[in-house]
């Protein structure tokens, strides 16, 4: 049972991060940013080039490839996706599709598809009450949680989280009222950018680190933010955590080569079910093509 | 160099085929469909199975091939019938990647990433190399135009005002008395059956599938030959696929000019440069390189 609790925490705190990016997007920019996969491979790539090439210890290389997914958003969103606020809908979707096979195969490209992992001492897993608690997944629920907490907590204090939030209800009544609506996308986009890193550089310790690693996460992430409702950043990370521990329990029955597919499967149980999530508003007022 | 061409022609062929079928679900109803290789791969592999391990012959597997795909595409629309389209994305994006796992994993059906090979050819046995490998672009062409003709024809029809008052505005047909949902679920569904034939096609040409052979890369292909010919417009998508299949099979000719990329990196930077083709062809020109015509008011003989 606390084995199970904990590795949901491990899977979740992987999910989270990047789920709460993508929700941000879609609520700001009104688009699902497919891409979110492809963004993760890069930061773990970013991560293992900080810390294996270079030689930092791991937490200075998780800062390192946040920022640099941050960055690598910030680019994305002014040479593809801002050109194409006046385009329809399916404009941005089929671009970030696009643009997430430019990034996975730039990554292919530069570092080949060789499979690597982090350079971090190997320790033997901690014991406490029976559960078999690996030091990098606790690590990873810490690195987690923390920057959920500050992320979340942000986004309901401080002045910017406010304007993200109102912004994200409504653009042109938030512009009414002053918030500038162009600082707030940089804003968001390095936020998401920076999360969606932070998820790729922790998908790196459980998962092999190659180009593919975010693609087969997209399911799952994408999932987590519906499951929670779309929009709402509490409600992605609530999400990641069901998402976890469905496929935790699940990969129990199967092999762990289908828990992609769990992902999906809770996707079309959850549209079936309670497609508005569950901290959502209702979807009646939801963007068509 | 002959066989190269009549290779390229037919899996353009394969391409317009399914490039036909996404432009019916959304450049004519407004359906986004992110598992155009999933519903690829579910026919190839129907097809595929039901020569090799039913034993029947390719002219029942064919259209086994298409029932599955519309099956399978009418339980995605299902799915996310009453959501925004981006529900529909991800659905079918999932959708493509469960069954690629399955074709991945399942080893006792689909033979796992060893491929599956099939022995069974729609051509008559004892051609030479050089007919069979023609007689099959014919049979793919006539396919095609089979294909071509009867999308042409729903594109006339007044369903096919229906789909395109749908992607404008579903509202408006609605309050016409249209049934909405049963016309995108329709729509749908013949664009997945013919996913499933193009899929069915594709397998008794290589012989032997694997899972990679339906990977996104197709997906995004087929999006390209829609959206640089043309949505909306199925005189576009020839020259669309067309010239996709050519770009595509003209950056494998980068080894040469690039000699200092070995195989892996050159087909990931074939794959960037189709990427950014795709993202610059949507920015500069969304319209395609043909663009929709818009109907005349009154077709023929439709009033008295």
């Amino acid at each position: 049972m606390i084995q199970l609790i904990f590795d949901t925490l491990a899977t979740a705190a992987l999910v989270a991060p990047a789920a709460v990016g993508f929700t941000l997007i879609f609520a700001l920019l009104g688009f699902a940013n497919f891409a979110v996969g492809a963004v993760m491979a890069a930061g773990a790539f970013a991560a293992w080039t900080a810390n294996a090439l270079l030689g930092w210890p791991i937490s200075a290389a998780t800062a390192a490839a946040m920022l640099a997914t941050a960055a690598l958003v910030l680019v994305c969103d002014r040479a593809v996706f801002r050109p194409l606020r006046e385009a329809p809908g399916w404009a941005l979707l089929v671009s970030s599709v696009a643009l997430s096979f430019v990034i996975e195969n730039l990554l292919r490209l530069i570092f080949r598809a060789d499979v690597r992992g982090y350079d971090v001492p190997l320790s033997r897993p901690l014991i406490w009450l029976d559960a078999r608690i690996a030091p990098d997944a606790a690590w990873s629920i810490l690195a987690a949680v923390v920057t959920l907490a500050v992320v979340l907590a942000g986004l309901r204090l401080l002045p910017w989280g406010r304007a993200l939030r109102a912004a994200a209800d409504d653009a042109s009544l938030a512009a009414l009222r002053g918030i500038p609506i162009g600082r707030l996308r940089v804003f968001a986009n390095l936020l998401a950018g920076a999360l969606a890193g932070l998820s790729g550089t922790l998908a790196g310790f459980s998962l092999a680190i190659e180009p593919g690693l975010g693609w087969s996460l997209t399911v799952s992430v994408i999932a987590a933010a519906i499951l929670g409702g779309i929009g709402s950043a509490p409600g992605a990370v609530l999400g990641a955590v069901l998402i976890a521990f469905v496929e935790e329990v699940a990969v129990k029955f199967t092999t762990p080569a289908y828990r992609p597919g769990i992902g999906f499967i809770a996707l079309a149980l959850v549209l079936l079910l309670r497609p508005q999530g569950l901290l959502g508003k209702p979807l009646a007022a939801g963007r068509d093509q | 160099m002959t066989f190269y061409l009549i290779a390229i022609a037919t899996s353009a062929g394969f391409y317009l085929l399914l490039a036909l079928a996404l432009n019916l679900q959304w450049g004519l109803t407004g359906l986004v469909n992110f598992g155009v290789a999933g519903l690829y791969a579910l026919g190839a592999y129907a097809s595929a199975l039901a020569t090799e391990r039913l034993g029947l012959p390719f002219l029942l597997a064919l259209p086994m091939a298409a029932l599955v795909g519309a099956l399978a595409a009418l339980m995605l629309a299902a799915l996310s019938a009453r959501l925004s389209g981006d529900y529909l994305a991800i659905v079918t994006l999932g959708f493509a990647e469960l069954i690629r796992l399955i074709a991945m994993n399942e080893d006792w059906l689909t033979r796992g990433p060893r491929g599956l090979a099939i022995a069974t050819r729609p051509l008559p046995e004892g051609l030479t190399r050089e007919a069979a490998a023609i007689g099959y672009l014919l049979l793919v062409l006539a396919v095609v135009a089979i294909a071509f003709w009867a999308l042409e024809r729903i594109r006339r029809a007044p369903m096919g005002r229906v789909l395109r008052a749908i992607r404008e505005d579903a509202l408006v047909p609605a309050t016409l008395g249209r049934d909405v949902q049963a016309f995108r679920l329709r729509a749908f569904a013949i664009g997945g059956a013919l996913m499933g034939v193009a899929g069915s096609l594709y397998a008794h040409w290589v012989l032997s599938i694997t899972p990679d052979h339906f990977q996104t890369p197709v997906t995004i292909i087929t999006w390209m030959a829609v959206v640089i010919g043309g949505a909306g417009n199925n005189r576009g998508l020839v020259l669309g696929a067309f010239l996709v299949v050519g770009i595509v099979e003209g950056t494998r000719f980068l080894g040469g000019v690039l000699p200092g990329l070995d195989a892996e990196r050159l087909s990931a930077l074939r794959i960037v440069l189709i990427g950014v083709l795709l993202i610059l062809a949507i920015r500069f020109r969304p319209q395609g390189l043909i663009a929709e015509q818009p109907l005349r008011h009154t077709p023929p003989g439709a009033q008295p």
